[in-house]
């Protein structure tokens, strides 16, 4: 049997820089094939020109055995090819009949209205989606606006289900059970491509597997024959395993929270009374299930959010509860935030600008009459090479064009440069492949061993357990445990899901 | 990136147009881009002018040749451009924090009638009865956007509803004032008495220029140190870019906003000023109608570069002297210029496009 879809020797560049060159990918109806990679690797791309929306440059697009040209995303469409995208591509103030309607075209209106509602329900019943079909897609949780385009995609009549990255905003159970959705839908004959950089979605949910390296396709392996030093030797050409590595001296307290209250945005109180204590030269993990106070307890220590209650102190400068984030920089507070596109990065300024502003904000680049510009630059362009930040090509260039692991080290260079006395990482390594990961996390080290108290909140427990030195779990708003290093994985696991 | 296909041909040779985003954009081509934005639009609207029974040669003798050698066109064309240079770099610095002030008007309304009141009242001795004027015209200013100001960091309440209505509120109490008690006695007309010699901005000597322009030049010129050089500018970047990663990373988000929308209101007091004291050398009228959204349209035009400003602003101001003589002698009603105005200001918004992508055709054999 022909394969449902297959790419030959695709390349494509844009302004110049090569993104894809002479790809080849193919999936055959009933498989889950997953298409693994670094960021950059090019994914995303040759799953774009697959869906039609990159016109490629060189290459064949064979559907059925077929040979086709994609006009554009409609044309990919019509042919039975649909793609979720990472950034999801729907009209907030609709809700998902209306978007999933936006998407079909064609017929007459009110006609449409009707029938895709009724197939809008029946696939919904069909997949198990308990969502509100009429309620705005901007009052839906991610996961729940996901199951949308999904259900965009599968309305459209589609035979090809590409879903790149899916998991990346998702919590581990909204992932498990995302994953298994596609498996049904591959059983049922759906031809199902799966983008991610994670090993483990791979070989618990992939019959196949394509590995990509710098716009390539290097190997194309079954999902069950293989296994992860395989796979990440081929991903990044090379074999990199992290090891522990613990703290070799840890000082007295640092940062102290007693007690600390805070309320999300809606006014719902998140943190209930968090205590804990972080000490010079220690990296103190704070594991937990997603959606327990760990996005107000970093807002709280960047001094973005309101303390309804407690006191958070640092030690040397004292009661520091309600010091405004200018302040706490002052004091050697520095964050890596999890969202850096909102909280770590201005995309539309200069990598240069967004390396400065900390030391502006410091008063290191020039006083109140001037920004020294030049020398700003100077110290970027070192920074860049320092930390290794690629795809720099100028430093004027806007930041939101460097990739998720390039950017993360943008914002990590920005925030060392002073050496910090607090460093507070909240989820710093979301959505990078295994050599940013690598990166972040040696940095995290080398400021620890430095002396810095740092903070990690992280909802992935391998990486708590790689990194921290001790560990508390936590659990609706409080820290429920805390358990020195070596942590038992088993018995952090059972307190982040165990009810006290 | 987003990337459409164009018509292609499915057999023999065919070419597509490919979008592409640009990297890195330099100076040069971002000047040259907007350059030709600007073209299209004078381009266009010549062609519009053209078919509405305006000459070539006319349109020629009205816009380059009577503006550039008579010393009165040009005197025209560079008094009317000081009030609006001041009401373009009051929108830019406001617009830089992304506080849509709508209500330069009022706040030039509220300047002009606090500059008024010392020249009513002579307050102060004569000799520094004009810095008086321009203090005071300063603070009415700041006073009337100080009210949506706070509402809107204090409260959240938006700015471009509140501004824009206050516009008509001051607009109102300017009726009542020169209705009421500031009627000039002389003449019984609704504007104010002439202000005293002391009270006007002297001339400087140039055609019948005042040191209106001259006040107007050095306002670019320190909002552009501000804006561009200090601290101040660079959090105001910042500020507009990504306010969430601004507060963040320990920029003082609210001093920033505050000290923009202050320093906005303040200009625009500062433009009532010139108006009364540097023009009509009363308090009038008729003349606030159209100088505040003409401020909102240099300053977008400008991408409020308080330099770029300053041909912006003489632009505007050719447009404003040129259409009134085409509507005195060809008969082109007033609603014409306005239609150039927008042509205009939608081609250089539409050369913003040119700036972030390539567009290139791509031939392909099959």
């Amino acid at each position: 049997m022909a394969p449902a879809l297959q790419l030959i020797g695709i390349s494509k560049s844009f302004d110049g820089f090569k993104a894809l060159a002479g790809a080849d990918f193919s999936v055959t109806a009933g498989e889950v094939h997953a298409l693994l990679g670094e960021n950059g690797a090019g994914k995303s791309s040759l799953m774009n020109v697959a869906a039609g929306l990159y016109a490629p440059d060189e290459g064949r697009i064979l559907v059925d055995g077929k040979d086709v040209q994609l006009a554009g995303p409609r044309a990919a469409h019509g042919l039975g090819i649909g793609m979720v995208h990472q950034h999801y591509k729907l009209v907030k103030a609709f809700n998902a009949v209306e978007n999933i309607m936006l998407a079909q075209g064609g017929a007459r209106f009110s006609a449409l209205a009707r029938s895709v509602e009724e197939a809008v329900r029946r696939q919904a019943d069909a997949l198990n989606f308990a969502i509100d079909l009429g309620k705005p897609v901007g009052l839906l949780s991610i996961a729940e606006q996901q199951r949308v385009e999904i259900l965009k995609v599968l309305v459209g009549g589609a035979r090809v289900l590409i879903l790149d990255e899916p998991t990346s905003v998702l919590t581990d159970r909204e992932a498990e059970s995302l994953l298994q959705t596609v498996r049904a839908l591959a059983a049922s004959g759906t031809a199902a491509v799966l983008v991610t950089h994670k090993l483990n979605e791979v070989r618990n949910f992939a019959d196949r597997v394509t590995v990509m390296r710098g716009g390539r396709s290097i190997a194309t392996v079954n999902a069950s024959e293989t296994n992860s030093r395989n796979l990440t030797e081929l991903i990044v050409g090379e074999n990199l395993q992290e090891r522990p590595a613990p703290a070799q001296s840890i000082g007295g307290p640092v940062l102290t929270l007693k007690g600390v209250a805070a309320a999300r945005g809606d006014g719902h109180r998140t943190l209930n009374g968090v205590s804990m204590t972080v000490h010079a030269g220690e990296i103190y993990g704070v594991a937990g299930v997603g959606g327990n106070g760990q996005t107000e307890l970093a807002e709280t220590l960047m001094g973005v959010t309101t303390v309804l209650d407690g006191t958070v102190e640092i030690t040397g400068a004292g009661d520091v509860t309600h010091a405004p984030a200018m302040l706490r920089r002052a004091l050697g507070v520095v964050s890596i935030p999890a969202d850096r596109h909102s909280y770590g990065l201005a995309g539309s300024l200069s990598v240069a600008e967004n390396y400065g502003v900390g030391g502006v904000v410091a008063g290191r680049f020039g006083g109140w009459l001037a920004v020294r510009r030049q020398a700003m630059r100077e110290a970027a362009r070192t920074a860049v090479k320092a930390y290794d930040v690629q795809g720099v090509r100028s430093l004027s260039q806007p930041a939101s064009l460097l990739s998720g692991g390039n950017a993360q080290k943008l914002v990590i260079a920005r925030e060392f440069e002073s050496h910090p006395k607090v460093v507070l990482a909240h989820s710093p390594s979301r959505g990078l492949d295994v050599r940013a990961t690598a990166a972040v996390h040696d940095s995290l080290r080398q400021a620890r061993d430095k002396g810095a108290a740092v903070l990690l909140i992280s909802e992935d427990l391998d990486e708590i357990m790689l990194l921290a030195d001790r560990v508390g779990v936590m659990s609706r708003g409080r820290i429920t445990a805390e358990f020195p290093a070596p942590a038992d994985r088993n018995a952090v696991g059972e307190a982040m899901v165990g009810h006290d | 990136m987003t990337e459409t296909t164009g018509a292609g041909k499915p057999a023999g040779r065919s070419w597509r147009l490919n979008l592409e985003i640009r990297q890195d954009v330099s100076r040069l081509q971002r000047f040259l881009l907007t350059l030709g934005g600007l073209l299209a639009g004078i381009a266009v609207a010549a062609i519009i002018l053209v078919l509405s029974g305006v000459g070539l040669r006319d349109l020629y003798t009205e816009f380059v040749v009577s503006i550039f050698t008579s010393a009165q066109s040009l005197g025209a064309v560079l008094v009317q451009a000081s009030p609006l240079l001041i009401a373009g770099l009051a929108a830019a610095v406001a617009f830089r924090v992304r506080f849509w002030n709508i209500g330069i008007e009022g706040q030039m309304i509220f300047g002009a009638i606090a500059c008024t009141l010392i020249a009513k009242n002579d307050v102060g001795p004569e000799a520094l009865r004009l810095p008086l004027m321009a203090i005071a015209a300063a603070f009415g200013g700041m006073a009337w956007i100080a009210v949506p100001g706070f509402l809107r960091i204090r409260l959240g309440v938006n700015e471009i509803i509140s501004t824009l209505l206050l516009n008509y509120v001051a607009l109102n109490f300017l009726l009542h004032l020169l209705y009421g008690s500031w009627q000039d006695p002389k003449s019984s007309f609704p504007h104010s008495e002439q202000f005293d010699a002391v009270e006007r901005l002297p001339a400087v000597g140039i055609m019948d220029l005042t040191l209106a322009l001259p006040i107007a030049l050095v306002a670019a010129l320190l909002l552009w140190w501000l804006m561009e050089k200090s601290r101040f500018g660079f959090f105001s970047r910042f500020a507009e870019a990504n306010p969430r990663m601004s507060r963040a990373v320990g920029i003082p988000l609210t001093l920033v906003t505050l000290t923009a929308i202050l320093v906005s209101g303040a200009l625009a007091g500062l433009g009532g000023f010139v108006i009364s004291s540097g023009i009509e050398s009363r308090m009038t009228q008729s003349f606030f109608v159209g100088y505040g959204f003409s401020g909102i349209l240099i300053a977008f035009l400008a991408r409020n570069n308080p330099l770029l400003a300053i041909p912006v602003a003489l632009f505007i101001a050719v447009l404003f002297v040129a259409g009134q003589s085409l509507q005195v002698f060809y008969q082109i009603p007033a609603a014409m210029v306005q239609l150039i105005q927008a042509i205009i200001v939608i081609s250089v918004a539409a050369s913003d496009f040119f700036i972030r992508h390539r567009v290139r055709i791509i031939r392909q054999g099959v």
